[in-house]
């Protein structure tokens, strides 16, 4: 199954080497909808609002003849032009973001991911934000679906730096505290934190009728534990060293990685939050099905 | 203030090994890559702590590791300490205080103790005292030290014994304790006229200071000087070293048991004989006594056994039956020798060798001819040869030259016709005179010169031989070779007097006992010691020693071991005599400190401390390594 969706979906390390990160959320978004008019998702992108009677001087391409047709009556559809759904992307930039084993970085797919949500945000006219965490907020760009904003956006993420220790209860508290419009919260993050206090603070969005998506970023080397050599293992964070023959620890580390990815998994989903495990060697557009997903409960 | 030297300093050069575990030690680090890892917490197999007693251990174990290969460089290079103790350049008084028996009459070691007291108090404040005591050997017993108790205790501690006295030896031995800084030599010592023994070696250096104190030497001495058995009894000699003649109890003991005793006269430096006509047994062993107040009690008691000594058995191998004169002359001269070693022989033709050719016992086959051989007494000679054996081979007339090499088991080279001496005859000429069958003869030129030999056969003088004689024209006369493990001597002419007259000539019996001797070394025992020789594992005490079988399961032997008689001899040379007979050498400071720094690294054995050490170490870096992840 997984060779299937490879060969129909873009390989983010190939998504990697795509010019500027406006390209890649193009291409990875307009492929992703090219496809869709093949799949069970059709429809999520034409934004119908209603039908008004005709009046002088509007354009008769909008007149829906088969309504004329059915009542007599000429009327007109009316696509709305602006969206009331608020999109946050929280994107974590803690160090541990920075690993990497599959060409491409937590942080990097973290961009390309969230690239990819706001330019199809913007394309279905939602108004997209973005911050950037660490165990503080370090950027934030209010949503806006004014064209122009994709671009700072894209800017912005482009211009992501790693930071330092992930604390991701606190920026989601912060923000949490400060929204006052229900919107969609899109969380980023590897979530390597204490489980308890990251859940706690997703659940404060929930609380206040916020949908909540979590991206959960993890790289395949922390799923599956290939190592094979003895080394000095250095936590990105802490600078904290293991010195372990990866024989001895393996079994115990993918216990602890299983158990919170189900913990996650299991609370979240319990809280009404959508959760959705990503290893960066998987094709994003995975993502923005979850995503459409979410938005039409959103709406 | 003590410090540390070396013996062989270059050994140290070792201690660079170290360089090794030192670069595997950072080797093995760099190669522990470091991982960055973004979900270190998850991991709780090995937690920080682990690798801090890790790194620890590896610590100890790099430590272990250098500690015992500097441990075994140290060890190879002999430390030493030297010390206030030890010498160092200050001069010294050595006191070289005579033991030999020469020094045991009454009184006389209380003197020679007395002395050698007298030469260290006497001793410059500023000089550093040794003591050496010497008798055959000179040993340090008291080293080069400040501490002049302790030297005074170890002349308290000397007893005279029953050896010889070699001054050169002594004298050797303290110009080496004092080394190159100089000092004083003193020498305690009766002056015995023959304590310069000829074949003593050693010398002192130039400009060392000696000075001779005399310990007095008794008026005179009695010695059993020598004890045989007779056909009618025991005969001892007993010599009188005195001024006076003198009459002199003597006893006879056989098996401890006193069998006899008589006094006798012996007039002033003369011998007297005292003859105990008494059965005596065939084994047993002879105790002679005598009564010497005044003298050296050494030489009171002399020992001998009369166990016969173990014949050798060798074989005399003739072509012709055994009534003819074949190897009569071989069978002759091998049966005079006595003493210590007699033979065994056995003469035997070769039809009846072949008959059941058996040669396990034999210590030595002479050959005289092969030509009654047949095919197995030829392989029997041939294996016994290969195995070891020792065979004299003659290429008289009655060797079959054709089955020779079936018969010694290679090809000799042997011409097949013999060879008629130009001009009617020749003479032998030894060519290695120092070979032992020529040691018997203080001449060999002239004892084999007259030895006429008319015919003899032509051997080849190829590899592997060893011409121990030629005839007068150049020919191999007599030549050996190893053969297999076994030894080949070959004679080119006949030893049957039909090719010459050399078993008439006075040099045959004394040639053939010697080459039978020479053949069998090894075989003999040796029933007399005179020391400083001894038994080996004897601790030099003149008596009857048991010594075990040569063989499992064989008898034990008993030797007699006897005190040397020149030591008997009292009479003294004077100091100028005895300063005559020094030989002096330029200084040669290096070979003396060399010495010296070697009897200190002896004496201390830091080596074995470093080894013990470094073994430690190896034990605790094996347990360690054990544990090691």
């Amino acid at each position: 199954m997984a060779a299937v969706m490879r060969s129909n979906f873009l390989d983010p390390a190939v998504v990697a080497r795509l010019g500027t990160l406006d390209l890649k959320a193009k291409t990875i978004v307009e492929g992703f909808l090219s496809g869709l008019h093949r799949s069970p998702f059709r429809g999520f992108s034409v934004e119908f609002a209603e039908y008004r009677q005709y009046m002088p001087g509007d354009d008769l391409q909008t007149i829906d003849w088969k309504v004329f047709a059915r009542s007599d009556r000429h009327v007109v559809k009316k696509f709305e032009e602006e969206t009331n759904l608020d999109c946050h992307l929280l994107v974590d930039v803690s160090a541990s973001m920075g690993y990497g084993s599959q060409g491409v970085t937590k942080i990097e797919y973290a961009s390309y991911l969230a690239g990819a949500l706001a330019y199809l945000m913007n394309r279905q006219r939602d108004a997209a934000g973005l911050i950037a965490f660490d165990d503080r907020i370090v950027q934030m760009l209010p949503p806006s679906a004014r064209p122009g904003h994709l671009v700072s956006l894209l800017v912005a993420l482009e211009r992501l730096t790693l930071g330092h220790r992930t604390n991701v209860a606190k920026p989601l508290g912060d923000l949490a505290r400060a929204l006052s419009k229900r919107g969609l919260v899109i969380v980023i993050s590897d979530l390597l934190d204490d489980p308890a206090r990251v859940i706690e603070g997703l659940k404060h969005f929930h609380h206040r009728g916020t949908d909540v998506i979590v991206f959960h970023v993890l790289d395949r080397d922390e799923l599956t534990f290939p190592f094979d050599e003895a080394a000095r293992f250095r936590d990105m964070e802490t600078d904290e060293e293991v010195l372990a023959s990866p024989a001895a620890v393996r079994g115990q580390y993918l216990q602890e990685i299983e158990g919170l990815v189900a913990r996650y998994r299991r609370e979240l989903g319990a809280s009404g939050i959508d959760y959705c495990l990503l290893d960066t060697s998987q094709p994003l557009e995975l993502a923005l099905m979850a995503y459409l997903s979410a938005r039409g409960r959103a709406l | 203030m003590p410090g540390l030297s070396f013996l062989s300093p270059l050994f140290l050069l070792g201690a660079l090994a170290i360089a090794v575990p030192i670069a595997l030690h950072l080797f093995q680090r760099r190669t522990e890559k470091v991982v960055p890892f973004a979900a270190v917490r998850l991991m709780h197999g090995a937690p920080v702590e682990e690798q801090h007693r890790r790194r620890l251990r590896e610590r100890v174990l790099l430590a272990l590791r250098v500690s015992a290969l500097l441990l075994l460089a140290f060890a190879f290079a002999r430390p030493y300490l030297v010390g206030a103790n030890s010498g160092g350049a200050m001069p010294m008084t050595v006191v070289a205080v005579d033991v030999s028996m020469s020094v045991s009459g009454r009184g006389q070691f209380d003197a020679a103790r007395a002395l050698a007291r007298e030469a260290i108090d006497d001793a410059p404040a500023t000089h550093l005292v040794a003591v050496v005591r010497f008798d055959d050997h000179a040993t340090v017993v008291a080293p080069p030290s400040s501490d002049r108790g302790a030297a005074l205790a170890a002349i308290d501690g000397l007893e005279a014994g029953v050896g010889g006295t070699r001054f050169r030896t002594a004298l050797s031995r303290a110009a080496e304790v004092i080394g190159p800084q100089g000092g004083r030599l003193v020498v305690v010592t009766d002056l015995q006229r023959g304590g310069w023994d000829a074949s003593d070696e050693g010398s002192v250096p130039d400009g060392l200071e000696i000075v001779v104190r005399i310990v007095p030497a008794p008026e005179g001495n009695l010695a059993v000087t020598s004890v045989r058995r007779e056909a009618d009894g025991v005969a001892a000699l007993v010599h009188n070293y005195g001024e006076r003649l003198v009459r002199v109890p003597v006893r006879l003991a056989i098996d401890g048991q006193a069998a006899g005793a008589m006094e006798i006269e012996v007039a002033a430096q003369a011998s007297g004989e005292a003859r105990f006509a008494v059965d005596v047994p065939a084994r047993g062993a002879l105790l002679i006594e005598i009564d010497d107040r005044d003298g050296y009690p050494g030489d009171n008691r002399r020992y001998a056994v009369l166990d016969p000594p173990p014949a050798v058995p060798v074989l005399v191998l003739t072509a012709e039956a055994v009534l003819s004169n074949a190897g009569l002359y071989l069978q002759r001269a091998l049966e005079v020798a006595g003493g210590d070693a007699p033979f065994e022989v056995a003469l035997i033709d070769g039809r009846r060798f072949s008959a059941s050719p058996s040669l396990e016992d034999r210590a030595a086959v002479f050959i005289s001819g092969t030509r009654s051989l047949n095919r197995e007494g030829r392989e029997a000679l041939a294996a016994y040869l290969q195995s070891g054996g020792q065979v004299f081979l003659t290429l008289g007339p009655d060797v079959d030259i054709a089955t020779l090499r079936d018969t010694v088991g290679v090809a000799i080279g042997v011409e097949p016709d013999p060879v008629r001496a130009s001009g009617g005859a020749t003479t032998l000429v030894p060519a290695d005179t120092r070979h032992p069958v020529f040691r018997p003869f203080s001449s060999p030129a002239a004892a084999f010169g007259d030895v006429d030999v008319t015919e003899y056969r032509q051997v080849r003088e190829e590899a592997g031989w060893r011409v121990l004689a030629r005839f007068a024209g150049g020919a191999v006369a007599l030549a050996e070779r190893p053969v297999g493990a076994g030894r080949l001597v070959v004679f080119a002419s006949d030893l049957d007097t039909r090719w010459n007259q050399f078993p008439l000539n006075p040099a045959f019996v004394p040639f053939v006992v010697e080459m039978a001797r020479y053949l069998t070394s090894g075989r003999q025992a040796q029933h007399t010691w005179t020391l400083p020789e001894a038994p080996p594992g004897h601790d030099g005490t003149p008596g009857i020693v048991e010594m075990e079988a040569p063989v499992a399961g064989g008898v034990a032997r008993r030797a007699a071991v006897n005190v040397d008689v020149r030591e008997s001899n009292p009479a003294a040379m004077t100091a100028e005599a005895f300063d005559a007979n020094l030989t002096r050498r330029a200084a040669v400071a290096r070979p003396a400190a060399e010495s010296e720094a070697r009897e200190q690294e002896a004496q201390q054995r830091l080596w074995q401390f470093g080894l013990l050490v470094m073994l430690v170490a190896l034990a605790g870096e094996s347990f360690l390594g054990r544990r090691a992840v």
